[in-house]
């Protein structure tokens, strides 16, 4: 197991600066999730872990050492690709048999930990048969088996939930989850679907071109987010933003007034969808559009100011397409972002449900 | 509220589809199709298969001095209805169960057929140059003349000749070419795109139009009449191809799993060995086949280059055989290339089902 840090990490491709400056701490045995959008240097940062990608620039240690320059095979790491990765002319065993012919680890042992391996990831029935031969789910339990064969003190996870459908993909992220808890190895998973990082990871890192925008626990994220960019990629369904005026330190938005300290100027107010609710007052509009959630109803508002998104509790629509509705919100749950430099005012954020 | 919308109603009654006429006119569009393809495939493999047939047919047939015509038309006799009924068989079968009933009838009666046919003037006679190294004396001395013009080395000699020269050039290729291929697909190095661009270039060229110069080279470094030698001209001249072919086949090789195996703990030559090598198995394949075909068949550079008999390749003894014993004995002139032609077919038929699936096999996601 080991602490990971990155101290002002560069990584450039040619003359484009993928990744202009990353600090950032994971402790021992943590789980955490790089999460953003596509494209803004998730799988970049992870090679840069795993030894793939040399770094540019900075110092990237392990437990205290600095490691930029050790080889990706010296540094007991054991990775998860998007595509999984297998070997295709290999069968199962081999695939999970491959990382240990490299440790000159005894084959009776080595044969040992495979089928330990694949017991753990419940691919033991597969081993004969080879990669091509496996449905998405179970390429990904192999996967996972080679990964942690060679008992890692790091496992990094690249979008390893993208590939499969809906249903098992619910499954996959409970057994990582309660796999990772049981062998308590460092975990860091890369993904770009918000849902994934809050449910398995301990804590998030929110990334955007390269730049950590914030890090924190899934709740920090949700109710905290630093930045516009933060509360609107955090969140489904999104968050409705909606411009409004502020001066000394009162905020109105749509005629409602309500004190946030330190607000002045242009700012958003973000309100989360289960936030708002119909009634006599607030933005006016018509609904346009009802999609039935299962436990929840979204209403799709059309208003003045643009489209609002209201959740309601419950199974059944109590409102019809076409109906005019008033929508009111409580100031404590608005989330007030300054409009110029997108960062949230201190003072305002969802306050965690009692 | 919400208004709901009134369906249009129409009241034109449906105009009446008669799907039987419909399913009926493909069928038939489908069938006409099938005969036109047919029609094409009988014309088009009747002319590859006959000159094939017919020097089986005479190496087996002929006598020293006798030009008898005869047992050619009766073969093909044989083997024009043959080609065609297999055709026919394999148009009109249903399932592939009736094809393989339909074409082992044909072939039975065929085989039938040929022997009773051509079969009584079968004899393996002509093959006397695999026994006898002066067999153009023996040949000669039948009709009265005394001596070849040619001395022959040993056939067995000439086909070792080839064989090194095909081996020893295919193992050069498939290494130079593998090596090449995957440093051209895998780094970034200046003068890359250069390079690439000036391999296609390089194959555009008619070769023939470098024989002066490479003649001259060869002497000036002395191997002039040097199996190596010519292995050398061919190597080069087979290898720009080849590692264009390679580098297709590395591209299409993911770079997930190279990394992958280098986060497992291989090093850079154990991942390309272990991992990708595997991977491009087809094309590897492909370019050993085409390479030693290549080098087999190989006749104007050998035919320039080596002098000596005892360098002699396959094709220069073809080449001295026709030169020589032709007019007197066309039938050993065909058992001579029967001779050279089965290494060939071995090889093709050896490793026809790979090159047949020359695909890359990746994990589907
Ligand atoms: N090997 C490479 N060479 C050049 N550019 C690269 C390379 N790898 C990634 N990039 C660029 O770096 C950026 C981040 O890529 P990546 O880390 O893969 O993003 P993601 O967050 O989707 O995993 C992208 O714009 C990509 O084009
Ligand atoms: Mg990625």
């Amino acid at each position: 197991m080991a602490k990971i840090e990155f101290r002002n990490v560069v990584k450039r491709f040619g003359d484009v600066e993928v990744i202009p400056d990353m600090n950032l701490v994971i402790e021992d045995g943590e789980f955490v999730a790089l999460l953003g959008p596509s494209g803004c240097g998730k799988s970049t940062s992870l090679f840069m872990l795993a030894g793939i990608y040399v770094p540019s620039g900075g110092e990237l240690l392990f437990d205290g050492h600095v490691v930029n320059e050790v080889e990706a095979r010296d540094r007991n790491v054991g990775i998860v690709f998007q595509s999984y990765a297998l070997y295709p002319h290999m069968s199962v065993r081999d695939n999970i048999l491959f990382p240990l012919r490299f440790k000159k680890t005894p084959r009776d042992e080595a044969l040992g930990r495979v089928k330990g391996a694949a017991d753990l990831v419940r691919v033991a029935e597969l081993l004969e048969r080879k990669p091509s031969e496996l449905s998405g789910g179970q390429q990904q339990r192999v996967a996972l088996a080679r990964a942690l064969v060679k008992e890692p003190q790091l496992l990094l996870l690249d979008e390893p939930l993208s590939n499969l459908d809906a249903t098992l993909r619910l499954s996959m992220r409970t057994e990582i989850k309660s796999l990772q808890e049981k062998l308590g190895v460092t975990t860091v998973l890369v993904t770009h679907d918000q849902i994934e990082a809050t449910t398995m990871a301990d804590r998030i890192i929110c990334m955007r071109a390269g730049r950590i925008e914030q890090i924190g626990t899934p709740d920090d994220l949700y109710l905290r987010p630093a930045s516009l960019f933060v509360a609107s990629f955090i969140g489904s369904p999104p968050i409705n933003l909606i411009a409004g005026e502020a001066q000394g330190g009162t905020v109105a938005v749509n005629g409602a007034k309500f004190p946030v300290e330190g607000a002045s100027g242009a700012v958003t107010v973000g309100l989360r969808p289960e936030h708002l609710r119909f009634g006599d007052s607030g933005f006016t509009g018509h609904i346009v559009q009802i999609e039935p959630m299962g436990r929840e109803i979204l209403y799709v508002v059309e208003t003045g100011i643009g489209i609002i998104r209201v959740l309601e509790q419950g199974s059944s629509a109590t409102h019809a397409t076409g109906e005019k509705v008033k929508i009111g919100f409580s100031p404590e749950n608005s989330l007030v972002f300054e409009t110029a430099h997108q960062k949230l005012l201190p003072g305002a954020h969802v306050h965690a449900p009692a | 509220m919400a208004v709901k919308a009134t369906p249009a109603v129409f009241s034109a009654p449906e105009p009446v589809v008669d799907w039987d006429v419909l399913a009926a006119r493909a069928r038939g569009l489908r069938r006409a199709k099938a005969v036109v393809l047919y029609a094409f495939l009988i014309a088009v493999s009747l002319p590859i298969i006959l000159p094939y047939f017919w020097l089986v047919t005479i190496a087996f047939s002929a006598k020293t001095g006798v030009a008898e015509t005869a047992v050619l038309w009766r073969s093909m006799a044989v083997v024009v209805p043959t080609v065609i009924a297999l055709w026919l068989a394999a148009a009109f079968a249903q399932s592939r169960r009736q094809m393989w009933i339909g074409m082992g009838a044909v072939a039975a009666v065929a085989a039938f057929a040929f022997a009773l046919l051509v079969g009584p003037d079968l004899h393996i006679g002509n093959f006397i140059f695999l026994w006898e190294p002066d067999f153009a004396s023996v040949v000669r001395s039948r009709i009265g003349e005394v001596k070849g013009a040619v001395q022959f080395p040993n056939v067995w000699h000439a086909f070792g000749n080839s064989i090194l020269i095909a081996g020893t050039q295919t193992a050069i290729v498939v290494t130079v070419a593998s090596l090449a291929a995957y440093s051209l697909s895998r780094f970034q190095f200046p003068g890359r795109s250069a390079m690439l661009r000036s391999l296609l270039v390089l194959h555009a060229f008619p070769v023939l139009t470098l024989i002066v110069p490479m003649f001259l080279m060869l002497y000036w470094i002395g191997l002039l009449d040097t199996l190596f030698g010519v292995i050398l001209v061919l190597v080069a001249f087979e290898l720009p191809f080849a590692i264009f072919i390679m580098k297709g086949f590395f591209d299409a090789v993911p770079w997930d799993i190279e990394m992958s195996a280098l986060t497992d703990g291989a090093s850079r030559r154990q991942a390309f060995l272990s991992v990708v090598l595997p991977q491009v198995r087809n094309g590897i394949l492909a370019i050993a086949v085409f390479t030693f075909i290549r080098g087999w068949e190989e006749y104007i550079f050998v035919f320039t280059f080596l002098i000596r008999n005892t360098n002699w390749t396959m094709s220069l003894y073809m080449y001295w055989v026709r030169d020589d014993v032709m007019g007197v004995d066309y039938g050993v002139v065909s058992a001579v290339g029967v001779f050279y032609l089965v290494p060939s077919l071995i090889l093709y038929l050896a490793a026809q089902r790979y090159l047949m699936q020359m695909s890359i096999g990746g994990v589907k996601g």
